[in-house]
């Protein structure tokens, strides 16, 4: 196959896009385009829920290194000479120390079991976004004592029955009004509620925060212990490189170090191989599709030109070149269609980046990496090469009379 | 010269034998203009399409140019088409994506011996010698049936074929375009020296040809010299 075969290829194919049915061809290309983002929509919006997951795990929970206590311990003990050693280590932003304790909350006639977590509010700002997602009323001040953040779907709201609620509450509870907290100790003390937040992190949602100021208080002792740190690392420092200085500087002695990756691998890690399995599973069926999909658009075109291909053949045109010719119109038509469909799964992210659909658990989001889309190309065009070639292959060797006399 | 020895085509629909062609021996001269003339179903056009490589014999022998054809590869068939035979169909059968010109230049654009200017040039030459030259921007659809035929004449002729074959060439015209027609094929005849088998049914396209062979029943019935063929004014 000559070059000038090859041109002539082009031509044909190139010819019969511009002058042939403009409708066809445009409909084509439309649904390579919509296989495009039917093959990526689905594996990015779990990948966005993925990262949605990850990133509210990191904000709320674990943040980029988390130190617990040592097997068989229940608390980091020695705590501020720990603190002080972490936050004064290269890439460290800020420390951040929890300390939980169970306790039911007493609002007017109703009882209800929450976590409560004390917290140095200056430090949990560095580390974790909670303060940006107050409702109603402020985020715990330094020192604070008597007054508590509780999560919306703790204070619940008063125009819900409580039989009608999907999950229990205080069954209102508005800023300035008063719980009664009863701790696993027995210690009872009203707080004043400072501020509701909602973050959309079921764990912490369902959780109410004090100053370690007022846990010393409820515990009747300085509280030189936690049952988690929490470590932010500066932009630019790996987790990686924390955690190899924390193990370094001798934290570990006094508490198990991971960083995120690690405790994700173990947690929702299997969530996220589910995502990949399913994700898998999706694409081979999109590309399954795609093929057969291509397959009978062309197969179609093909049929329907059966005449024209006789004709060519006549007249001394190779079948190898009436094959390409068929073979440069799916590359043409599938390589517009990949640009329309990347075009479309770029203005969908867009707009979900704005709107994302939002769930109780999570916010999903299109997570798209220009890998993704550039593999999804490749896919899609080697199906689009595929799903053309072959019926062009078939009817490019049926005998000129048949073909002719179609 | 084309040589063709007890030519045979058979067609098995079921149980049923329809012999198209039955034993058919002759001999083609260069530079002849040879109509082949019968009714319908008399085996004339599947003569054209063996002698032409577009079917295959059920058995018998072609020979052109000293080449037996039946022993040619597919792709050998391929090249002989284009660089050595040149063809005209009852239907015009262009291409309705490419306009005239590129029409007519698509079998030089695949000859290697052909640069692009050559076959810029000779498309041109023979679109003015067919009269069309300033309709080589249209596509065939803006065309009249005539104009398409001659179109179609001028693919065929454009890589300048040992021998043209042209199936019922005005079967879709009428009889001034029809006229129109016969009278290039006869000036290319002429000047060129240009071998033409042609089919055709209409008696007075007889004029045209050097020779007639009449066919029916898939036999040769008559074979004999025009004496007085139509000469260009």
């Amino acid at each position: 196959m000559g070059q000038k075969e090859l041109k002539v290829a082009f031509l044909l194919a190139l010819r019969s896009l511009q002058r042939g049915s403009r409708s066809s061809t445009l409909l084509t290309i439309l649904i390579i385009g919509m296989c495009f983002t039917n093959m990526i929509f689905l594996p990015s919006m779990f990948s966005g829920i993925g990262q949605s997951i990850t990133q509210q795990l990191i904000d709320y929970e674990v943040s980029n290194v988390l130190v617990s206590p040592k097997s068989g311990e229940q608390y980091i003990t020695d705590l501020d000479a720990t603190l002080d050693l972490i936050n004064g280590m290269p890439g460290v932003q800020r420390a951040s120390p929890q300390y939980s304790k169970g306790a039911t909350f007493k609002y007017r006639q109703r009882l209800l079991g929450v976590s409560v977590r004390a917290i140095s509010p200056m430090d949990e700002k560095e580390v974790s976004p909670v303060y940006t997602k107050m409702v109603a009323g402020s985020y715990l001040g330094e020192g604070d004592t008597g007054e508590i953040i509780i999560g919306k779907p703790i204070a619940g709201d008063a125009s819900v029955r409580q039989e009608d609620e999907f999950q229990p509450s205080l069954g209102g509870v508005r800023v300035g009004d008063s719980v009664t907290v009863e701790f696993g100790n027995g210690y009872t003390k009203d707080y004043r509620v400072k501020g509701i937040y909602l973050t959309g992190w079921s764990p912490v949602d369902n959780a109410a925060f004090v100053t370690r100021t007022d846990m010393e208080l409820v515990e009747g002792t300085t509280l030189d212990k936690a049952n988690y740190i929490t470590v932010r690392a500066k932009p630019g420092y790996s987790e990686q490189f924390i955690k190899n200085e924390l193990l370094a500087y001798g934290v570990g002695v006094n508490g198990n170090v991971q960083t995120m990756t690690d405790l994700l691998s173990k947690s929702v890690g299997k969530v996220l191989q589910s995502f990949a399995i399913i994700n898998a599973v999706s694409l081979v069926v999109s590309v399954i599709i795609t093929t057969v999909v291509l397959f009978i658009v062309i197969t179609i075109k093909t049929l329907n030109s059966r005449k024209q291909i006789g004709v060519l053949k006549a007249i001394g045109v190779d079948k190898e070149v009436i094959m390409h010719n068929y073979g440069f119109q799916v590359i043409i038509l599938g390589i517009l269609g990949i640009i329309l469909g990347i075009i479309i799964t770029l203005a969908l992210a867009a707009y979900m980046s704005v709107h994302p659909i939002v769930t109780p658990e999570w916010s999903a989001y299109l997570y798209l990496t220009p890998m993704d889309l550039v593999i999804n190309s490749v896919i899609l065009f080697c199906a689009a090469a595929v799903a053309g070639y072959v019926p062009a292959y078939q009817v490019s060797r049926e005998e000129i009379q048949n073909a002719m006399r179609a | 010269m084309i040589e063709i020895t007890d030519l045979r085509k058979i067609y098995r629909m079921g149980n049923v034998e329809v012999r198209a062609l039955d034993g058919v021996t002759l001999t083609i001269e260069k530079g002849e203009f040879l109509g082949i003339m019968g009714p319908s179903g008399s085996g004339k056009s599947t003569l054209l399409h063996m002698l032409g490589l577009l079917d295959l014999p059920t058995s018998g022998r072609i020979v052109i140019d000293d080449m037996d054809i039946s022993r040619f590869t597919d792709y050998e068939k391929t090249m002989f088409r284009l660089y050595k035979l040149g063809y005209v169909f009852q239907d015009y059968a262009l291409v309705p994506d490419l306009t005239v010109m590129e029409n007519v230049s698509l079998p030089a654009m695949l000859r290697k011996d052909r640069t692009e200017e050559q076959t810029k040039k000779d498309s041109f030459s023979i679109l003015q010698k067919i009269g069309l030259c300033d309709r080589r921007d249209h596509l065939p659809r803006e065309l009249s049936g005539g104009q398409q035929q001659r179109v179609s004449l001028a693919r065929a002729m454009v890589n300048k074929p040992d021998i043209l074959f042209a199936d019922e060439p005005c079967a879709n015209l009428d009889t001034e375009n029809s006229r129109v027609v016969l009278e290039l094929f006869k000036e290319i005849n002429e000047s060129m020296h240009q071998t033409i088998v042609m089919v055709s049914h209409e008696d007075w396209h007889k004029e045209y040809f050097h020779r007639i062979v009449r066919m029916r029943d898939g036999r040769i019935v008559s074979d004999g010299i025009n004496d007085a063929p139509k000469t260009t004014a």
